[in-house]
């Protein structure tokens, strides 16, 4: 007969081997769908190194044949994909730059003052978040032409990037870390006399850097991903971004199944370095936005 | 001096008066970018449904009254010809593809539900379900291109498990039956860490102590996760479902990237048809209409999902 002691081990034992029978059961489940989520971006890493050997095997392997950068410069060649490269960090900057300038200095009075049509703009602001936009492109592309943007390069630019700027999440993101700086500190400066651009500038800017991050982050990845716009803005083709140029390259030479993969693979290894980095402002990013 | 109240008050509208030039100073540049590329595009995206704009004489209008309306519906004018079938075909594949907003949702609770413990690798898996989620369509539509291709991965599992014809194998994508279905599974592919992330953040903001008072009640496993889960996930849920229903509506970059609408037209979606006709046939006002007749689609949907998942609230 057992002691209540023993008794109680084995109980104690049962509930460990219940737990070790859900862990496992859980990590299965984790590591199918991991396999999953990332099985095609190792399939177009294994065909963008591959040189030989046919590109759809039956069963499929991740392991390349005669692996080189071949393909790399292959894609050098049948498009200017270094010069897309380079407009999608020219878009990037100043889309990033300018986005957190306008969310910054729009979002502080909003969260920091008094003046005359606080709430009419705050609720403006969020119906943008619901009025329907179906026709948004076509009144865009429309805006975009009349104000001559289309004829330049730098217009070209401009002409992808502004639209992006009245992002509604970047304006509540950006007021909800204003809105966290204690009133006291405010007051304070505004008794010695700061004017209100100082005061922003040099109080309220440093205080909310991990935000300002947090949409930096966001708003890279929104730019260096989006190619329909710039698709249907750019007139010329040297000024697509590499994400644009996707489309260009799959779609002329859509026989080269290596070199279109070794472009994709040049166009993702941006935004994987980033997202692994600043994961973790990209997710406070992407949660603050969608609670505010 | 003795300061007066009056003399306050007078300081006090100053001071608003001057904070109001001041607050709108910071936020012009806010405001002319949003009226310009936000405002003004409901505005007039309204109005151009009741015109025709000529491209060639600097996007001039003509109002031209019901007539883009008459012409998708197949009234007035053209009634002889019957309602424009392409809108209304891409139409109903759009609303079809409402049906990938349960699996998604729900498979995204349970993904979030198993990486909110505190296990060894968590962070690793958690990085993994959300690659999909920050990379650009460009690329994905081309991956999932190659993973459906007659002799891909995909078909490799369907032939191994004797649901496709190894001799012959086909690629899905052009399927007119299967076609529409393999792009929604894309869709949740890519879409699955994304509402993930927000479930998790859902399920860490309910108070861990009503959890453990029911288990001590004696509550099993299935009725925590109904009576207390699912209602502390409430909000989570309001907001993650009408976002999927709204963008399955208006689903077009996956089509875009991968079937161009084809084969045969059973991947053609309302969106698709408003980019057609706007940049392909330039019909800027008869899009416009169109989206129109979308919106007003979305918002019925958008009010449905709003009653679904409200709950009873006197329960």
């Amino acid at each position: 007969m057992l002691s209540s002691v023993d008794q109680a081990k084995e109980l104690k034992r049962k509930r460990q081997f219940n737990k070790r029978l859900e862990n496992l059961g859980v990590y299965t489940i984790l590591i199918l769908v991991a396999i999953l989520s990332i099985y095609p971006f190792l399939w177009t890493l294994r065909t963008s190194l591959s040189t030989s050997g046919g590109i759809f095997e039956f069963p499929p392997s991740l392991i390349p044949n005669e692996a080189s950068l071949k393909n790399f410069i292959t894609v050098t060649e049948i498009v200017p994909i270094l010069r897309q490269a380079l407009n999608s960090l020219i878009i990037c900057f100043f889309g990033v730059v300018g986005a957190i300038i306008v969310a910054a200095l729009g979002a502080y009075p909003l969260a920091k003052m008094k003046f005359f049509g606080r709430d009419m703009i705050f609720y403006a602001l969020i119906a943008t978040l619901v009025l329907p936009n179906e026709a948004g492109l076509i009144v865009n592309f429309i805006t975009v032409s009349r104000l001559n943007l289309l004829a330049s390069e730098v217009g070209q630019f401009a002409a992808v990037i502004l639209p992006a700027f009245g992002s509604v999440a970047n304006v509540f993101l950006m007021r909800q870390a204003y809105l966290g700086i204690p009133a006291e500190l405010l007051e304070a400066s505004r008794i010695d006399g700061a004017s209100e651009l100082r005061i922003w500038w040099s109080i309220m800017l440093p205080l909310t850097m991990p935000t300002i991050a947090a949409v930096s982050i966001l708003q890279f990845v929104a730019f260096w991903n989006s190619f329909l716009w710039a698709f249907i803005v750019m007139r010329d083709r040297n000024l697509y971004p590499l994400s644009a140029g996707m489309l260009d390259l799959s779609g002329a030479f859509a026989t080269n199944t290596r070199a279109i993969s070794a472009g994709a693979v040049i166009m993702m290894i941006p935004i994987l370095i980033v997202f692994l980095f600043f994961q973790r402002y990209f997710m406070r990013g992407l949660e603050g936005a969608v609670k505010g | 001096m003795i300061e007066t109240p009056f003399d306050r008050k007078r300081g006090e509208r100053g001071r608003v008066t001057r904070d109001t030039i001041i607050a709108y100073i910071f936020m012009l540049p806010m405001l002319v970018v949003k009226v310009l590329f936000t405002f003004w595009p409901i505005v007039f995206g309204t109005a151009l449904a009741f015109a025709t704009v000529n491209i060639g004489k600097g996007f001039s209008l003509e109002w031209v009254g019901l007539k883009n309306f008459e012409e998708l519906f197949g009234f007035g004018e053209f009634a002889g010809r019957g309602p424009d079938r392409d809108f209304w075909y891409g139409l109903t594949n759009s609303l079809k593809y409402i049906l990938v907003v349960p699996f998604i949702q729900l498979l995204s609770i349970g993904l979030a539900m198993l990486v909110n413990r505190t296990i060894p690798l968590i962070g690793l898996f958690r990085t993994a379900f959300y690659v999909p989620v920050v990379t650009s369509f460009s690329v994905v539509g081309l991956m999932w291109q190659w993973m459906y291709n007659q002799y891909g991965p995909i078909n490799f599992i369907l032939t191994s498990l004797g649901l496709m014809d190894a001799k012959n194998p086909t690629n899905i994508l052009n399927n007119p039956v299967l076609a529409l279905w393999a792009i929604m599974f894309v869709t949740l592919w890519k879409g699955l860490g994304y509402y993930m992330v927000l479930y998790l953040a859902g399920l860490q903001s309910i108070d861990r102590s009503l959890e453990e008072a029911a288990v001590i009640d004696g509550a099993n496993r299935w009725q925590v996760f109904w009576h207390i889960t699912i209602p502390g996930l409430r909000p989570t849920i309001l907001v993650c479902s009408l976002l999927s229903t709204i963008s399955a509506i208006k689903v077009f970059e996956e089509i875009f990237t991968m079937t161009s609408g084809g084969p045969a037209g059973s991947t053609y979606t309302a969106m698709y048809f408003i980019y057609n006709k706007s940049f392909g046939d330039y019909r800027f006002g008869y899009a416009a209409a169109a989206g129109l007749v979308v919106a007003v689609v979305s918002i019925f949907f958008a009010f449905i999902n709003f009653r679904l998942t409200r709950g009873d609230q006197n329960a």
